[in-house]
């Protein structure tokens, strides 16, 4: 059988970490959750997920866009794919990884952008694109 | 708005030159009108002979023949002229001179053969001296005048001695007006002498009046031609100081601007503090950079800046010690030798100091204090205009960056619970009965429609920017380069960053508007000069891509730095409205440019690689015709 990938969840509203949990365990994957980029590299260092979800607003504005750079600089890190969210930009729920992503080119650290509220469905196929794409490390 | 331009200059031109023409016309029409006169003396020889005046009045045929014969040297001479057609006035003059002589020297032969000074033809000799005296000075007609008299009497001497033989009028084979007595003879030529100097004195008197009104009008003419051309510039000024509405952009392009409307080395613009206690160099143009950096002047210290602000003008045209005490020594260091300082008023109210520097000692003349004076009223009016337009902006900006905030803020827990109901209706927790499933459909479809509203509350606090063109308004791109040009060139020069910009000629206009251009432009720019190490290069390329004007923004930087790298985000969020903020703020500016660039209908793209430089393909696309 095959081995169920891990998420791991980083938001500083609980609500969303707990839904996207159980939402994400009932569709067969191992979820980890962090409050914040700390606790968040903190669960990278005890294992590394197949897959990151990370909110760009938490308490600063820019601390997931911040983590996102760093880990992409640590050798260690810089595969691991990455799917942020906010629940500020109205635009990115256009096709397409959204206005960051294509100006900045390889500025970029992620590999999607996804608007709150989510579409759950949306995300969950989003997910598969990815892990499909990348090999597992 | 071109053509006022070529309305002056072209105008300009003309005056000046006005009575040059007008004496080339004179001596055009003096030599067609000299083609009759040998056809009238052949004529009336002809006549003269058959009605049975004596055949030796046939030597007037060689008059004739020499008349035609200089005639057209001076015919072929003013068509030779015209093809150098830098004529002059004193060669004018001269050749009208030749003219005149020629002709006297026809008339002293006309003379000759028809009875010496006592023939009825004399009193021709007014004739060359009405050309003469109505065109030269009083003192070049007089000396015409004496040796044409001189001629008179050369003739009358060589035929009264018998040098050469008289040459009798006979009609009839009786000679007329014959050998008269010495009294006679005398009263005759004294007769002549006083007609060719009336006639001469008349022609001059007559014309003087016009000739000096003619003078009068030219200098009339080359000071309203003065005019114009300072009027021309400070409409320039104003086009330019128009289309700039930051108060920075205001600053820099005024203080240029008026360095080149009236043509000194430096400008300088210190603004008052709101107190009123203090002068801070807000803006300079060709001054030293440490004569202007964050200097601020104590009014109270400083009784100079004291009595400009109360109003009263300073000029100087050779900086002495003292006032250099006042000025700084950086001034004495860079030779400036005028300095000229005018209040900045507005509606009576003084808000701040123009200053003019120039290197040539005595400078400013009267007339150019009032010029000064216009310029410094527009350049208050260009600073009052930028500030209120900043702080209107500022307010539009704060307001709409809070009204993101309050919808940010309202999405956020909106977003908690919508992932909550997600979860329960997903059935993730348990499974629902068919009255549980419509009670939290509902509660979904109203947490949905709030969504919507805070959405619309987001899109009203963006769509100010949204309403700005209307898709009529069009770019040079040379104009634009220009500017951008301008601004830069400076910074890249210290950072000694080569900076290069080329537009292909006959390039089509931009649709848009000169502002948003022009910052998506400054935005590249500016981060490229930022993010390349001294010695690199930064390049901008401007091509037509068919209905496309493409802009490359090339540098050979280091890519966006660690610590600006969190700013980019930020960034985003604040681009979305606040614009200023973003200025001053991180200079990255990259979301407003998206931002412009989308508001164009154009595209944008990015190419980096690490330690290589970043190249931004702009396209624009072209105005409609």
């Amino acid at each position: 059988m095959k081995k169920k990938a891990a998420i791991l969840v980083v938001d500083d509203d609980q609500d969303i970490t707990d839904s996207l949990k159980i939402i994400l365990e009932n569709h067969d994957f191992t979820v980890r959750t962090a409050s914040n980029g700390k606790e968040a590299v903190a669960a990278l260092e005890d294992q590394i997920p197949e897959l990151m979800i990370l909110d760009i607003m938490m308490a600063t504005d820019t601390e997931g866009f911040d983590l996102a750079y760093d880990l992409k600089e640590n050798p260690k890190f810089k595969n691991l794919p990455i799917i942020m969210l906010t629940s500020f930009l109205e635009k990115v729920r256009e096709e397409g990884p959204g206005d960051f992503a294509y100006i900045l080119g390889e500025q970029w650290p992620a590999h999607w952008l996804f608007e709150k509220p989510l579409d759950t469905n949306r995300l969950l196929d989003k997910i598969d694109d990815i892990l499909k794409e990348s090999p597992s490390p | 708005m071109k053509a006022p331009r070529d309305f002056l200059s072209e105008e300009g031109i003309q005056f000046g030159r006005n009575s040059v023409r007008e004496e080339v016309e004179r001596i055009q029409w003096l030599i067609s009108i000299r083609w009759w006169v040998p056809l009238l003396i052949a004529a009336s020889t002809g006549i003269g002979v058959l009605a049975g005046f004596d055949e030796r009045l046939a030597k007037l045929f060689f008059v004739a023949a020499y008349v035609i014969g200089y005639n057209t040297f001076f015919y072929r001479w003013t068509r030779k002229s015209k093809a150098e057609p830098a004529a002059t006035q004193p060669r004018l003059h001269h050749f009208l001179i030749w003219q005149a002589a020629a002709d006297c020297s026809a008339l002293w032969l006309l003379a000759y053969f028809t009875g010496g000074t006592i023939s009825p033809l004399c009193f021709l000799f007014v004739l060359p001296m009405i050309p003469v005296s109505t065109t030269l000075s009083a003192r070049a007609a007089c000396g015409f005048m004496a040796s044409v008299l001189v001629g008179l009497t050369l003739l009358a001497i060589v035929e009264q001695l018998g040098w050469l033989p008289h040459q009798a009028l006979v009609f009839e084979d009786k000679e007329i007006f014959s050998s008269p007595n010495l009294q006679q003879f005398l009263f005759n030529l004294l007769v002549l002498y006083l007609l060719v100097a009336t006639a001469t004195f008349l022609a001059y008197t007559l014309f003087k009046a016009k000739r000096e009104k003619t003078k009068t009008l030219e200098a009339l003419f080359e000071s309203a031609n003065r005019l114009n051309q300072k009027f021309w510039r400070l409409f320039s000024m104003i086009q330019t100081i128009g289309s700039a509405q930051n108060l920075d952009q205001v600053l820099r392009m005024v203080t240029s601007e008026s360095a080149a409307v009236i043509k000194v080395q430096g400008i300088s613009v210190k603004l008052l503090s709101d107190d009123g206690n203090y002068l801070r160099y807000a803006a300079a143009h060709g001054l030293p950079d440490d004569f202007v950096r964050e200097k601020v002047v104590d009014i109270q210290k400083s009784p100079l800046n004291k009595r400009i602000i109360e109003g009263e003008p300073f000029v100087t045209g050779n900086v002495s010690a003292k006032e250099i005490f006042q000025f700084g020594e950086i001034l004495a260091e860079a030779q400036i030798k005028s300095v000229l300082f005018l209040p900045l008023r507005l509606e009576g109210k003084v808000i701040g100091i123009l200053g003019a520097y120039c290197l040539l000692p005595d400078r400013f003349t009267e007339e150019d204090v009032d010029f000064f004076r216009l310029v410094a009223e527009l350049v208050a009016i260009a600073l009052e205009n930028a500030r209120a337009y900043e702080a209107v902006e500022k307010l539009v900006q704060e307001r709409s960056w809070y009204m993101l905030r309050v919808a940010h803020n309202l999405r956020a827990p909106l977003a908690g619970m919508l992932s909550i109901l997600d979860l329960i209706r997903g059935q993730y927790l348990g499974s629902l009965n068919t009255e549980q499933q419509e009670y939290l459909r509902r509660l979904d479809r109203r947490s949905r429609t709030m969504l919507m509203m805070i959405n619309e509350l987001m899109t009203l606090a963006r769509s100010r920017e949204a309403q700005r063109t209307d898709g009529t308004e069009s770019v040079e791109p040379e104009l634009v380069a220009r500017r951008i040009r301008r601004t830069f060139q400076e910074r890249a020069a210290e950072k000694n960053i080569s900076f290069n910009l080329t537009v292909p000629e006959n390039l089509p206009a931009i649709r848009g508007d000169l502002e948003t251009v022009e910052q998506i432009l400054e935005n590249l720019v500016s981060n490229a000069i930022k993010y390349t190490l001294p010695d690199g290069k930064v390049e901008v390329k401007f091509s037509p891509v068919v209905t496309m004007i493409r802009i490359e923004v090339s540098d050979t930087g280091i890519g966006i730095p660690k610590a600006d790298r969190s700013k980019l985000f930020s960034e985003f969020f604040r681009a979305e409205n606040a614009r200023s903020i973003e200025k001053t703020g991180t200079g990255l500016g990259l979301a407003i440019v998206k931002e412009f660039v989308d508001k164009l209908g154009g595209r944008i793209l990015v190419e980096s690689e690490e330690h290589m430089g970043t190249i931004f393909v702009v396209d624009l696309p072209v105005a409609i015709k």
